[in-house]
């Protein structure tokens, strides 16, 4: 197998518009999280999600554009024969949106087919091309068929572009199902009571690290390890006893080559929803045994941003990586007993090199990655 | 590595099919037949009448698939992977459920329509009812290739993600708001399994991709879906 490392990261969260901005304002323990102001939430549990600030209808009349020119802005150029992934589970809803309310809309940009076309007008990317979608994991199991197409020889770079908005219609959705919480979320928090919707964008560029040194590319981490596995429980309950997540993150490790007391950090999925959380916590009990793996969750700060999680935790986890830091689980009071001494309202440190990620979505879908610090050859 | 097709099944607008009851597969065109739980499930299945349409056809697929190739019945869970293309997904379902919301402000937005409006809830379907624990993902393809699915199966194989994977492709007909042409109405799923010591018993051939885009099955070239279907069926099983 070949080394994968990533060699580019780009992330438009609500605290930034750069991977940077968004993780110094992490560390400080700011939150995103602010009223709605896009559409009107009378009607819905919750009034708040994690938008992007000043974001306007793009290209074609969606917000999406707009996020995604924003997302692509940074990025160094990409290998043209570089695989195009593409994680978003919603696309350009905010036009369907419209279309439903009477208002004129292309209808072929419904389709996902029509993100990959705008991805690679403004990268010039003409490698074979797919949207993942996987709800909440999606982003995860991009960029771990990314890594593994890489790794396999299959290619030698493969450009990763995750993003969803806040729309009324997923945020809907998400009230109907009683998910949302009525005030800010608390991901790990005894008291949480449901999630808080996010929007963003990332893009990472994954490469053999036989192409990046070719090419004189900085290598921000290593990509060492990535799975995925099903619940095969509930369609939109996670099952309690974490059993996919396990395997997920068990054949991460496979692949990494590592067991779990290699694990010094990770950045949990933590939505602050009562059963995801529960599941996340044992399942990493049942990995990790007694020993307390510092863990965070960024979506007290930056809001469940659905397709896009993976990859904007990706992209921060490059970060953490760096510093040796984990930034606060922003909403935090009192942590749920089984991530005391784990997770923390404060930024926490921690040593080593290898950080886990995790997502878990609808559908009962877990997706892990094994991120490791870069190393000088 | 050796690749091997061991179950084929589908639906579209011809018929209801599967590779060892020696169906012909078509597209076809017109509407899609109706999906009775009896014709398609041995056991009770109540949730079935209550899935949306773009799940019900693609669960459907899925399970005439893994009938074909004795992989329905379970016990414990397995380790089988679903990659489903598709062009349309959820759209039909995300129209049905938005136009719930825009009625009412929100009020009454419909939670059962909600779950069903991510394309890949009906792999988590699929997965509950068969026990497939294996990575599971909805794929949109943009090559135009209409039997691009089948490199992502291979790949999750190759990749060691899975031993076994079920892949195929899956789209209702176009919602009237939403006129596009070229699309095929229908689900059509294979059963793909990675070889071991040698050909799975159930084996309709083997299954080679190349870079061109073009699979084989025992050497003999299908570059569409019904050129698959006819080969593996020529192939035996």
């Amino acid at each position: 197998m070949k080394d994968v490392v990533i060699c580019a990261a780009t992330a438009v969260t609500a605290l930034g518009d750069s991977l940077g901005e968004s993780w110094e304002r992490l560390l400080q323990g700011e939150c995103g999280i602010r009223p709605v102001e896009r559409f009107d939430t009378t009607g819905y549990v919750s009034k708040v999600a994690a938008c992007v600030p000043d974001l306007k209808p793009g290209r074609g009349g969606s917000r999406l554009a707009a996020l995604l020119e924003r997302t692509l802005d940074g990025l160094p150029a990409v290998p043209p024969e570089s695989l195009l992934l593409v994680a978003s589970t919603k696309g350009e809803i905010d036009l369907l949106e419209r279309g439903r309310r009477g208002l004129e809309i292309d209808p072929r940009r419904l389709l996902a087919e029509s993100v990959l076309g705008e991805i690679r007008r403004r990268t010039g990317v003409r490698g074979s091309g797919v949207n993942v979608n996987a709800a909440c994991a999606s982003a995860t199991l991009a960029l771990g068929r990314g890594a593994a197409a890489i790794a396999c020889g299959d290619a030698e770079a493969a450009l990763v572009v995750c993003a969803d908005l806040v729309s009324e219609f997923v945020f809907s959705g998400f009230s109907a199902l009683k998910a949302l919480s009525p005030g800010l979320c608390r991901p790990f928090d005894a008291g949480r009571d449901g999630l808080s919707l996010g929007e963003g964008g990332a893009a990472l560029l994954l490469m053999s690290r036989d192409r990046a040194e070719r090419e004189g590319r900085p290598v921000l981490c290593r990509l060492l390890g990535w799975g995925a596995a099903g619940d095969a429980h509930h369609i939109t309950a996670p099952a309690r006893d974490g059993c996919g997540l396990i395997l997920a993150v068990k054949r991460a490790l496979q692949v990494a080559g590592i067991d779990a007391q290699g694990v010094d950090g990770i950045s949990a999925h933590g939505t602050g929803t009562v059963f995801n959380d529960l599941m996340e916590l044992t399942a990493f009990r049942t990995l990790f045994g007694d020993r307390k793996v510092p863990l965070h969750s960024v979506k007290g700060a930056l809001g469940h941003t659905l397709g896009a999680a993976g990859g904007i935790e990706a992209a921060l986890a490059i970060r953490s990586l760096e510093s040796g830091l984990l930034p606060p689980t922003v909403g935090l009071r009192h942590p749920e007993p089984g991530g005391a001494g784990c997770v923390s309202a404060s930024v926490l440190t921690f040593s080593g090199g290898i950080l886990l990620s995790t997502n878990s979505g609808f559908g009962g879908i877990n997706g892990a990655l094994v991120l490791g610090r870069k190393e000088p050859r | 590595m050796r690749i091997y097709i061991t179950g084929i099944g589908w639906v579209t607008p011809s018929g209801i099919g599967r590779g060892r009851a020696r169906d012909r597969f078509s597209w076809g065109s017109g509407e899609l037949p109706a999906l009775s739980r009896r014709e398609l499930f041995s056991e009770p299945y109540p949730r079935f009448g209550r899935l949306d349409d773009f799940s019900r056809l693609g669960l459907s697929g899925i399970a005439l698939a893994l009938s074909d190739a004795g992989l329905d019945a379970w016990q414990e869970k397995r380790p089988i992977g679903i990659v489903a293309e598709t062009r349309l997904g959820c759209l039909a379902t995300d129209i049905a459920y938005f136009d719930t919301v825009v009625s009412d402000g929100g009020a009454l937005a419909s939670p059962n329509l909600f779950a069903y409006t991510l394309s890949n809830t009906f792999l988590g379907e699929a997965a509950i009812r068969f026990g497939l624990t294996g990575p599971a993902f909805v794929a949109n393809c943009d090559g135009g290739n209409d039997l691009g699915c089948l490199r992502l199966g291979i790949d999750s194989l190759r990749y060691g993600d899975c031993p076994v994977v079920v892949t195929g492709r899956c789209d209702l007909a176009p919602p009237s708001a939403i006129p596009i042409r070229d699309a095929s109405t229908g689900a059509i799923f294979l059963v793909l399994a990675a070889g071991g010591e040698g050909v799975p018993p159930e084996s309709y051939g083997e299954l080679r991709w190349d870079s061109s885009g073009f699979a084989t099955v025992d050497g003999a070239a299908a570059g569409t879906w019904e050129e698959l279907a006819a080969a593996c069926i020529a192939g035996g099983g």
